[in-house]
């Protein structure tokens, strides 16, 4: 008989601030207001923005990221965080890489090997913080090294060619002006909105919201967290193969820096760090939201390797902003399954 | 004799040094509503924990119509078809009330969640209580913005909505006023007859007479005796559970002359204009229905809802708190109706919980914090109303809910308040305890401190307060004090605004 978590080793006094704004979350409104004042600023820096070209490059870079914000978000709403995502979205993207080897024929087991990679590293994740019971900030941060090591291994040096199938495929545009990458972006959600109404759906929001009663409740706790561990790292494989197809190549590094940004996206959306509350749909309109910053950022003239230091920015500004919004308003509007 | 229905022999759980159950027995027939009784801490929690699954014994066994049960968790006595409401509430503050009742038993439809269907069957339950939410369904509200005694009723729909052959009530009356105990007791009532066992924990002596067939009293972890309840005396029932007790006289008023708190038109969330003084010595009571806006003007006199306008006057000085750390500084302390949420940090130390509010009135004074004045402050409080814990520095989280309950309100007796609100302050402590915890309240009042006091039990109303203020839909609309102070009144002028009839 396996009861969940004790809330045993109580933090010391000083971390009571961080787990109040852990608590906190960005309202719906915010994030609409945020997209807005994104998109206008975009639209007016880009004079292309509006142009199926623009749009076509625009949703090329978002969607690695909504995707891999989506992984996060899930692990996050079941009480969760996955430091090791980033380095999942390399671990696939290099396995799928040098399984496809420029060859169209192999596209399919490169695919399969490579979401099954993602979901084996997830996996892994969920049973050891909820079967060894390991914090999982400090498991996923242990496991981040890794996944990232093996990534080394498999691809040593920046190489392997996506047949051109895939990266021309990603670019198109259907009926004027819809990009193949915002199509998959609206599938995603789907995908998403069908997991939410599945009953598992249900059970990563009561882990997330109160452990304790949805063990009591006779809710499968445990696997229920591994769920969301694996969900996660097969979700981040599909971002691996995403960005894949946008560059063209492999990387051994190419998805260790989206950790961070991840976190940013789904705070951006609304959701609640501490688990229970947001959704995947507030996580996409995050990491749009995020996107376009970045590339502002870059048209303002900062160059791309502050881009971190952007990400990190980026989730203090959200957090307190999610803080203030929420002590002003009361905590009513506190957890609407806002998805 | 024919093996029980339910048997379980020589349980026994330890937790670190705390002895929670040693080595109990305890039988029950189907078809019985069977009482849980015994002082805080007794156990009997745990007791039914390890029936349910949620606690693993360390040693004993449980039987089911002959089989041994041997969960490995709440899922496997779920299909055994026990269910349970818990004495610390367990809901996803985050969920609807539909969800929260379906929660773990979602019906399905082509492999997805069926919500007409969870409707369909949390609504019929949700309808049947619906006098506890002021007449309203409150079937896609959010638990969290649900008062303690809405939410218990959510907590008891949910057990129903499982379809039990073994019920545990853990207490679940422990903020419900008697219409809704009157619902569920005809739903017990129903259940008895469909052959279902009911296994029913409750400090509320009325509730044991008026639905137990049998009862079993535990003390420190044991089983003392099961007795007959209808064969038994009261004064008997009450020496079983505590012990021998000095009966409690009704103690003379010891009301001044000095208005010290004075309310006018206070409206906020739930409370509309009202308007009532409290004079210095008294101890007023606030009655009536179930969630009229009772614990709002408490949280709202501290500050802890918004007032949206009004005036409070402490000592002919107006105040008007942001904070609870305002409200402490004008004189004010104030005992929440939900302990779990608002009075206390479970995680925490229960010394750190005992110390939190009179903190900065002791740091004020210029003595330092030392530890041993700490400790020695909080073993008097703790003392006082004989709270059962095994070390002050275990968090909260470990004690037995009514000694949970004795934490939150024993820590304001440090702070030296001049007016004290007090929501439900007795829920969950035994009778002893209770006596106890009002014989302090009169002590609070003899030395001048004004008392408001809310309670979801009439009779404590009757037996501690000189007056009793009866609200109705957020506002006060009756006064009854004097001879007209009996527990009959109480009913009669909580109901007499709702145009039915006066129950008896
Ligand atoms: N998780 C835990 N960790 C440590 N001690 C515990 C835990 N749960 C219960 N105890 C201890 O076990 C004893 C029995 O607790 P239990 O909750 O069964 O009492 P109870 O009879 O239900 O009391 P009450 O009337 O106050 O609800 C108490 O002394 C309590 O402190
Ligand atoms: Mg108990």
């Amino acid at each position: 008989m396996s009861a969940p978590a004790p809330t045993a080793a109580p933090p010391p006094a000083t971390r009571r601030v961080s787990r109040a704004l852990l608590a906190t979350r960005m309202p719906s409104a915010a994030t609409a207001a945020l997209l807005v004042v994104a998109v206008t600023a975009s639209a007016l820096m880009q004079h292309n923005f509006f142009t199926p070209y623009g749009l076509t490059s625009n949703f090329a870079t978002i969607l690695p990221v909504a995707t891999i914000a989506v992984a996060q978000t899930i692990v996050v709403l079941a009480g969760g965080i996955d430091l090791s995502i980033g380095t999942i979205v390399t671990l696939s993207s290099v396995v799928a890489v040098q399984l496809m080897d420029g060859d169209p024929g192999r596209v399919p087991l490169a695919l399969a090997a490579g979401l099954a990679t993602g979901a084996a590293c997830g996996l892994l994740n969920g049973l050891v913080v909820a079967v060894l019971r390991l914090q999982p900030i400090v498991a996923t941060f242990a496991s981040s090294y890794v996944f990232g090591g093996l990534a080394l291994l498999v691809l040593p040096t920046p190489g392997g060619t996506v047949p051109a199938e895939i990266t021309g495929g990603y670019r198109q545009v259907i009926a004027l002006l819809l990009p193949v990458p915002a199509v998959l972006l609206l599938v995603l959600w789907l995908a998403w909105r069908l997991l939410r109404a599945h009953r598992i759906g249900q059970y990563l929001y009561a882990v997330g919201g109160n452990a304790g009663a949805s063990y009591a409740s006779a809710v499968p706790v445990a696997r229920v967290r591994v769920f969301s561990y694996t969900a996660g790292g097969t979700v981040a494989a599909l971002a691996g193969i995403a960005l894949l197809a946008n560059s063209g190549s492999g990387d051994p590094f190419i998805g260790n820096e989206l950790t961070l940004g991840s976190i940013a996206a789904l705070v951006i959306g609304g959701t609640r760090l501490s688990g229970g509350a947001g959704g995947a749909g507030g996580a996409i309109l995050g990491a749009i939201v995020l996107t376009l910053i970045q590339n502002l950022v870059f048209f303002a003239g900062v160059p791309t390797n502050a881009r971190e230091l952007v990400n990190g920015a980026i989730i203090i500004v959200a957090i307190a902003l999610a803080g203030l919004l929420t002590a002003r308003g009361g905590t009513s509007d506190g957890g609407r399954g806002r998805s | 004799m024919p093996t029980p229905y339910l048997q379980m022999t020589g349980v026994r759980k330890r937790y670190g040094g705390v002895t929670a159950l040693a080595g109990a027995d305890f039988a029950a027939e189907a078809g019985t509503v069977h009482a849980v009784l015994g002082p805080n801490g007794s156990g009997k929690s745990t007791l039914l924990k390890v029936l349910t699954g949620v606690v693993e014994p360390d040693a004993g066994e449980v039987r089911l119509e002959g089989r041994p049960l041997r969960p490995r968790g709440p899922r496997d006595t779920l299909e055994a078809g026990i269910s349970a409401v818990y004495q610390e509430l367990s809901l996803v503050e985050d969920f609807t009330v539909v969800d929260n009742l379906v929660l773990g038993v979602e019906p399905r439809r082509w492999g997805l969640r069926d919500r007409a269907q969870a409707r369909r069957i949390a609504l019929p339950w949700l309808e049947r209580f619906a006098d506890a939410f002021g007449g309203r369904v409150p079937a896609d509200e959010r638990v969290l913005g649900l008062d303690p005694g809405e939410r218990q009723v959510v907590e008891i729909c949910k057990a129903l909505v499982r379809d039990p052959r073994v019920l545990v009530l853990d207490e679940a009356t422990a903020s419900l006023r008697r219409r809704q105990v009157e619902v569920l007791f005809d739903v017990v009532e129903e259940l008895r007859e469909a052959g279902v066992l009911v296994l029913f924990i409750t400090h509320r002596l009325a509730e044991i007479r008026a639905v137990c067939d049998r009862a079993t009293i535990m003390r420190g972890g044991t089983d003392v005796t099961t007795v007959t309840v209808g064969e038994l005396p009261e004064q008997e029932l009450v020496e079983l559970m505590v012990g021998e007790m000095a009966a409690v006289g009704a103690a003379p008023s010891t009301a001044r002359e000095q208005v010290r708190l004075e309310v006018r038109d206070l409206s906020g969330p739930r409370v509309r204009e009202a308007s009532f003084q409290v004079r210095a010595g008294e101890i007023v009571g606030v009655g009536g229905l179930q969630g009229q806006g009772q614990g709002s003007l408490l949280a709202t006199l501290f500050g802890a809802e918004r007032r949206h306008s009004g005036t409070v006057l402490v000592d002919g000085r107006e105040v008007r708190p942001r904070s609870p750390k305002q409200a402490v500084r004008s004189g004010l302390a104030y005992v929440p109706g939900n302990r779990g949420t608002q009075g206390l940090a479970l995680g925490r130390p229960i010394l750190e919980n005992m110390a939190l509010p009179s903190l900065a009135r002791r740091a004020l004074l210029g003595v330092g914090l030392s530890r041993r004045r700490e400790v020695e402050a909080a073993r008097s409080a703790a003392g006082r109303m004989a709270t059962k814990y095994g070390s002050l520095d275990d968090p909260v989280a470990t004690l037995s809910g009514g000694n949970q309950q004795k934490v939150v309100v024993g820590k304001w007796f440090a702070t030296e308040p001049r007016v004290v609100l007090m929501d439900d302050p007795a829920k969950g402590i035994d009778v002893r305890a209770k006596a106890e915890l009002f014989g302090v309240v009169r002590d609070l009042a003899a030395s001048g401190v004004a008392v408001l006091v809310s309670s979801s039990d009439d009779r404590e109303l009757v037996e501690v307060c000189d007056r009793v203020l009866v609200m109705f839909e957020g506002r006060v609309v009756d006064d009854v004090h004097g001879e007209r102070l009996t527990e009959e009144t109480l009913v009669a002028a909580a109901m007499r605004v709702t145009g039915t009839e006066v129950g008896s």
